[in-house]
């Protein structure tokens, strides 16, 4: 799995009851994401999918590939909502 | 406005969990207009300083605020503000800012735009320049602040207007709102003149008689739309908007509102209040911290205990479902946190009359002899959502 993800630097965010609820400033739209969405949120700074489908792997013991794919989808969904980057390599 | 499901939802879970994630800070009561109805002092008897601030901040980011909101007195005259929105910003928060935007220019307004501020709340009191002027006592402060919109707006910030309405400008609204309109923003009419925070009443002469209100009670174009831009999605990421006031959601249905539940109030000393029209001092921050005042403070636990079913007088109040009694200004002008609200005991019956309610008379006015209720309406049209706001 290739590729390194960072959350858009322009949103608000806090976690409420373990969920992440961000907030885009630009149309005020409130997106509230579920368990795993979040944890893929909360290690969205700079790390690479293939570490956080490591760590899902190993937080909700499914396989690498299930984790893989579960990721895949998510990121495409926080990605298309401008939620998040995903960059080939990390800059700086 | 509308609710929206999701914000519904996150609105009863953080009231649930007493989460205070809708904090006003006030960052100074020192201004640069003198309006004639405001309620501060204007003097600084000893404002946070910078460190202060951040200190408060982050004990605000690790209690879980989300929203916070910058106000004053006037925020651009505290000289870190943009060093305050900044270390904000690193902490996440929903910046919303209410500013006269005297001081705001083109450069500004670049760097509010770069800090990802979401929303500026300024007040204008009518669309005529000697109307406004006069109000806020400084000639030219209408045009000024029009220019301050139009530098946000090429900015491509969300501008809010909010109109205050006394004697001065009753009629007003309706420029104000062609001037929203021709500027394509929303607005706000607030119809509420509080007491000074000092317990001074003389502002209240400014308030408009309540019988002078019913053209803006029957004015049909002051149906808000509805904000709602909620597309129910399945998990893992449910969608709604921010703009909702939140106030109509269910999770309010037996409290007064959301003061000590889920928001609360900062002053520029660090005082901490349930909300700025709630003068319950709960605890200050220069000799507390910010969790221990929340969730311990006995007069927190006592705002928070108030239950509407439970009030004295509004409990037995037949129109109940036309009043929006503010408890802050029950404890403000009766000196009673559980007493009725008169100004909303009159509304209340104005509203009702115009719903077809025959003979509206409030809790309050049928228990006091001698005292009719206000409503004598000869031609009744829809009830309008007049909604009401802060300044």
């Amino acid at each position: 799995m290739k590729g390194y993800i960072v959350r858009n630097p322009k949103l608000a965010w806090r976690e409420v009851d373990g969920e992440m609820v961000i907030i885009s400033p630009e149309d005020s739209q409130v997106h509230e994401l579920n368990e795993t969405a979040s944890l893929i949120w909360k290690h969205a700074d700079g790390r690479s999918l293939e570490e956080i489908a490591e760590r899902i792997s190993t937080e909700y013991e499914v396989s690498l590939e299930a984790a893989r794919a579960d990721i895949g989808e998510l990121v495409t969904t926080l990605e298309q909502k401008q939620l998040v980057f995903v960059a080939t390599e990390v800059k700086g | 406005m509308a609710k929206t499901p999701v914000m519904d939802g996150l609105i009863s879970r953080t009231v649930e969990r007493h989460l205070p994630w809708s904090v006003h800070v006030d960052l100074t009561y020192r201004c640069n207009e003198r309006c004639i109805h405001c309620y501060l002092d204007h003097e600084d008897h000893g404002e946070m300083k910078t460190d202060e601030i951040k200190n408060v901040l982050e004990q605000l980011a690790q209690s879980g605020t989300l929203f916070l909101t910058l106000s004053g007195g006037e925020i651009f005259l505290r000289d870190d503000l943009f060093e305050l929105l900044e270390f904000a910003r690193s902490l996440h928060f929903d910046i919303s800012l209410k500013t006269n935007a005297l001081l705001i220019d083109a450069e500004r307004a670049r760097k509010l735009r770069a800090l990802s501020v979401r929303r500026i709340q300024i007040s204008i009191y009518s669309a005529e320049p000697a109307v406004h002027d006069a109000i806020t006592k400084v000639r030219g402060s209408l045009e000024r602040t029009l220019t301050a919109i139009r530098f946000l707006q090429a900015e491509g910030l969300q501008v809010k207007i909010a109109c205050p309405l006394m004697k001065q400008n009753l009629m007003a609204y309706r420029n104000v709102q062609a001037l929203a309109a021709e500027l394509g923003v929303p607005y706000v009419l607030d119809m509420t003149i509080t007491p000074k925070m000092d317990g001074d009443m003389s502002l209240l002469q400014l308030r408009n008689p309540a019988q002078d209100l019913l053209p803006i009670l029957q004015d049909p174009t002051l149906n808000p739309p509805s904000s709602s831009q909620d597309s129910a999605q399945e998990a893992p990421l449910t969608t709604g908007s921010a703009t909702s006031s939140g106030i109509e959601s269910q999770a309010y249905e037996d409290i007064p509102c959301s003061a000590g539940h889920n928001s609360c109030y900062i002053s520029p000393y660090g005082e901490v209040f349930p909300c700025v029209q709630m003068p319950v001092a709960t605890g200050n921050l220069r000799q507390q911290r910010f969790e221990e005042i929340w969730f311990k403070s006995p007069e927190m636990e006592r705002v928070r205990a108030v239950r509407e079913s439970q009030l004295p007088v509004c409990s037995k109040c037949s129109i109940r479902q036309y009043c929006e009694r503010c408890p802050g200004l029950a404890q403000m002008e009766g000196g009673d946190l559980l007493g009725a609200y008169e100004r909303a005991c009159d509304l209340a019956e104005l509203k009702a009359g115009l719903a077809g309610v025959q003979n509206p008379i409030s809790a309050l006015h049928a228990q006091k002899p001698n005292t009719k209720g206000l409503c004598s309406i000869p031609s009744l049209v829809a009830t309008p959502a007049v909604q009401a706001g802060s300044n």
